[in-house]
């Protein structure tokens, strides 16, 4: 769908949608099985081919894109999902699944093929056991080194002490060696640093100013949200973990991403009015988050609190005052619904009404007011424009989503390419920068508030318009949610960050028998090693400000 | 060019008379001096140390759109006792390994070096403690010693942040350092003295007259171009944006000072709202005319003069990005000091064959 890249015309599809038929008969002997899951079809593979059917399936069909990882156990095996896509058209998929016994769980990596995969088989091993051989640094990630067993394995004993003496702990300051050959030195940022935006850990080696080497070390807030899903039912004990994800607040957006997940899988309809309201809640979440995002990166470069931090929460308090009107909640929404939301807007409507287009008619006037203050600064283009450099094939090795890769030039966005909610009716454009640097992606986050403020602005010419005995606000759900056992799916929507996914198995009982949520922030993160290395510390802190990332959501 | 033999009176003299401590010889002149420099000293404390942290909260609450301190005594006055309280009575805090003699010296040199240089600065109405005749030297060579403090404390915290900000800053004052010296030493060319006195006497003929007012022949707007040179140079001198980099809370913490706490970081703190201070004395002096202008006193327009300054560093801060240390090197070292020796000679030039 790309206007700058034609897709060459492609045997493995047809009428833009995959033909799996093809795809097996490329992956010829490869094949063990098909699955039909609720987004693509999936092939079953041998544990030893991961790496050939990957180089096929990117190199020949096109799948560029490695979304999702995920990894489960069953009785009698376990399994890891690689999910495939496409960053010209994400609708086309495709599942590559790896079965392995559980008396030996060890699949081949995916790392050589698809850079993204290093950390979502990291992610993996650590919370469900399976071990990717081949893979270049097999640690935990998200739990401490030391940790016993793997949590969301069948036979972990959640009540088992984990007592693990001081002395054993992973010391941080061990890398703080005085070798005398060594023209390095190694630097503990975080995990109490300023510039971490939440407790994050970089394990940095340092060459006098410049960066050598950067190890983002992850999982200080990790807060097992997929475990709590998985002992919680689909109708309503699971809506409001999303808000905690990305508490920016991407709120709408997280619930959004759950919502529209089991909406597929138990097959529920959303009325359209709910669905314009959806929409605007979103984009107003989205506005809320890009201010943050500005005014956190502007903290890094600037130092201190500053006016532009300043005037960027003055205008996000605008956007929380109206979220907060129309939720009831500033941070923590819990507003949609499954098949649609809690309750209709506010009342008086038309006060609610008035406040959100006072906001967006002085928003322009704010907008100029950070270019004046910020993009056409010449000292913040010398620190921004050219550094922190992410090209192109590199965000899309490591599966970046969102602004950091729309600054990349690559013309991604969820909401356009796999339409849901009421985007394809309304009139907006993608942000795309093709700088790659912290400017750009500055650049794209102030255009997208511009954009947001757009859709937002016709959410609300829709909502007044509407008639009113149509104003429905939710579906008929069943009070207790069973979707039909088997089913799996993996369905994404456009966060502030990027592409938030959801992947849930359901077994026919009230709760999910896997929850696998994919973080647009952990993916983005995993790209800092390629911005920064060869950088200054100073744009190493400027690159991190520049992909946005939120702790929670990293960390799940 | 040569301005007048100066025969100002200076304070510790002023109080020698008044008190009778003259007709004691040496003793009383002793006494009459350090009684001078008791009253600049708490002058210039009760400006940086009471008044500036206050100012500061106010001022970058302003540009920012803020409140700041409004809930301890009227216009949170009394925020000035509390903070005091507050950070005198903490821990000090000193981390395991630190070089110990050089950890506790660090802030002491810091804060004493730039009190020092007020005691060449002519303050008006007669409060002026000493005038060598190398003054402005004397006052360079005293501002320059805080880079000694920094040095000691980035090395002796025993941490990489505090180390990376001790060699940051003295990279940085050495590559201000050399432009802020030249800068200075045009103006030097134009005033024909070091003396301190003599070079706020050389600012105070009318340059010409605009409707009836006497534009004062200040050597900023004699040479504006120096003096944009001199305060830039003065602002990474003093390390403000967008020139913190030694500090760069959010890059290196907090750079040299990371490691101390409780009186140490007060003394740390207030030896660089102190520079700041001897930065907009040294402007105020070789630039805008000392302590002259009309009506009010010249203690008063002095102290208009540092505040105007001290606004404009907080103004900066507020509003601009900090640049990156090689980018802040190379503006040091390929533009000011390139710009600074042009100056310098182009002013040499003019002086020596208009003038003389």
């Amino acid at each position: 769908m790309s206007l700058e890249e034609p897709q060459p015309e492609s045997t493995y599809v047809t009428d833009e949608r995959v033909d799996y038929d093809a795809l097996e008969s490329l992956l010829g002997a490869h094949v063990l099985g098909r699955e039909t899951h609720l987004n693509a079809e999936a092939f079953v593979i041998r544990p030893d081919e991961v790496q050939d059917v990957l180089t096929l399936l990117r190199d020949e069909a096109g799948f560029d894109y490695l979304s999702c990882v995920t990894a489960q156990e069953y009785e009698d095996r376990y399994e890891s999902i690689y999910h495939l896509k496409k960053y010209a058209d994400p609708t086309q998929e495709v599942g590559v699944v790896v079965p392995v016994p559980r008396d030996d769980p060890v699949s081949e990596t995916a790392t050589p093929v698809y850079k993204t995969a290093g950390w979502h088989e990291r992610e993996a091993y650590d919370l469900v056991g399976i071990e990717y051989e081949g893979h270049p640094d097999l640690r935990r990630i998200l739990l401490p080194e030391t940790w016993q067993g793997h949590p969301l394995g069948l036979d972990y004993d959640q009540d088992k002490p984990q007592i693990v003496p001081y002395r054993e702990h992973v010391n941080p300051i061990e890398g703080d060696y005085r070798d005398a050959d060594s023209d390095t030195m190694f630097l503990n940022i975080g995990p109490h640093h300023p510039a971490t935006h939440g407790v994050l850990h970089l394990k940095t080696v340092l060459d006098g100013e410049q960066v050598v080497d950067v190890d983002p070390d992850i999982g200080y807030l990790h807060r097992c949200e997929e475990q709590m899903c998985q002992s919680s039912t689909y109708r309503h004990q699971i809506m409001p973990y999303p808000d905690r994800w990305d508490y920016a607040p991407g709120g709408l957006m997280n619930e959004w991403a759950y919502a529209r997940a089991v909406e597929d899988l138990a097959d529920i309809e959303v009325p359209e009015y709910a669905q314009v309201i959806r929409t605007m809640g979103a984009e107003l979440c989205r506005m809320c988050s890009h201010m943050l995002a500005l005014g956190t990166f502007c903290l890094d470069i600037y130092g201190d609190f500053t006016a532009i931090f300043m005037y960027a929460m003055r205008d996000r308090e605008k956007i929380q005052s109206i979220l907060e009107d129309l939720t009831g909640q500033r941070m923590m929404f819990n507003y949609l619904r499954l098949g649609g939301v809690a309750w209709d807007l506010p009342e008086p409507r038309e006060e609610f009404f008035e406040k959100t287009r006072d906001f967006l008619e002085d928003l322009p006037v704010a907008t100029q007011e950070y270019h004046d203050l910020i993009t056409s600064n010449e000292i913040f283009q010398i620190r921004t424009v050219g550094t922190g450099v992410l090209p192109p094939e590199a965000a899309k090795q490591y599966g970046a989503t969102g602004p950091v890769v729309r600054a990349s030039g690559v013309d991604y966005d969820v909401r356009r390419d796999d339409p849901y909610g009421y985007y394809d009716e309304l009139d907006w454009e993608v942000a795309v920068e093709h700088g790659c640097d912290n400017y750009s992606r500055l650049l794209v986050r102030m255009r997208e508030v511009e954009q947001s403020a757009k859709i937002v602005e016709q959410c609300i010419d829709l909502l007044e318009e509407w008639p009113e005995d149509e104003r429905e606000i939710q579906s008929n759900v069943p009070r207790t949610l069973k979707p039909d056992p088997d089913t799996e799916v993996y369905r994404a929507v456009e966060a502030a960050k990027g592409e938030l996914g959801i992947y849930m198995r359901s077994d026919g009982t009230a709760k999910p028998a896997r929850f696998k949520i994919r973080s647009p922030c952990f993916s983005n993160l995993s790209t800092l090693g390629e911005m920064a290395e060869g950088e200054y510390v100073a744009d190493l802190i400027a690159s991190l400000g520049s992909l946005d990332i939120i702790l929670g959501e990293v960390d799940r | 060019m040569n301005p007048a033999p100066l025969d100002a009176v200076l304070l510790p003299e002023t109080i020698a008379d008044l008190t009778g401590l003259g007709q004691f010889g040496i003793l009383g002149d002793l006494i009459a001096a350090f009684v001078a420099a008791f009253f600049v000293g708490n002058l210039m404390l009760a400006m940086t140390g009471v008044a500036g942290p206050w100012a500061k909260r106010k001022i970058t609450a302003a540009f920012t759109d803020r409140i700041a301190v409004d809930r301890v005594g009227p216009f949170g006055l009394l925020i000035i006792v509390a903070s005091s309280v507050q950070l005198l009575a903490k821990e000090l805090i000193i981390p395991e390994h630190v070089d110990r003699p050089a950890y506790d010296l660090a802030p002491i040199v810091i804060a004493s070096s730039a009190m020092l240089g007020f005691a060449v600065i002519p303050m008006g109405s007669g409060i002026h403690l000493a005038d060598p005749e190398v003054g402005l030297v004397f006052v360079f060579a005293i501002a320059s010693i805080a880079s000694v403090g920094l040095v000691m404390a980035g090395y002796a915290s025993n941490n990489k942040f505090s180390m990376l900000g001790g060699l940051r800053a003295v990279a940085q004052n050495i590559a201000y350092e050399i432009p802020l010296i030249v800068t200075g030493a045009s103006v030097v060319i134009f005033a024909g003295t070091l003396q301190m006195s003599g070079i706020v006497e050389a600012q105070q003929q009318a340059l010409f007259t605009v409707a009836g007012i006497g534009i004062p022949a200040w050597f900023a707007i004699v040479n504006p171009f120096a003096f944009v040179l001199f305060v830039a140079a003065n602002m990474a001198e003093i390390g403000r944006n967008p020139f913190d980099t030694p500090e760069a809370p959010t890059e290196i913490v907090a750079g040299y000072q990371t490691e101390y706490s409780s009186v140490y970081f007060v003394l740390i703190y207030l030896g660089e709202f102190l520079h700041i201070f001897l930065g907009a004395a040294i402007i105020t002096t070789i630039f805008l005319g000392g302590p002259s202008g009309p009506v009010l006193p010249g203690i008063v327009w002095f102290i208009i003069k540092i505040w105007a300054f001290f606004l404009f560093t907080q103004w900066l801060r507020s509003a601009l990005p900090r640049v990156r240390i090689d980018q802040m090197i190379e503006i040091g070292w390929k533009g000011m000091l390139v710009l600074s020796f042009a100056n310098l000679i182009l002013t040499a030039v003019i002086v020596g064959v208009f003038v003389a």
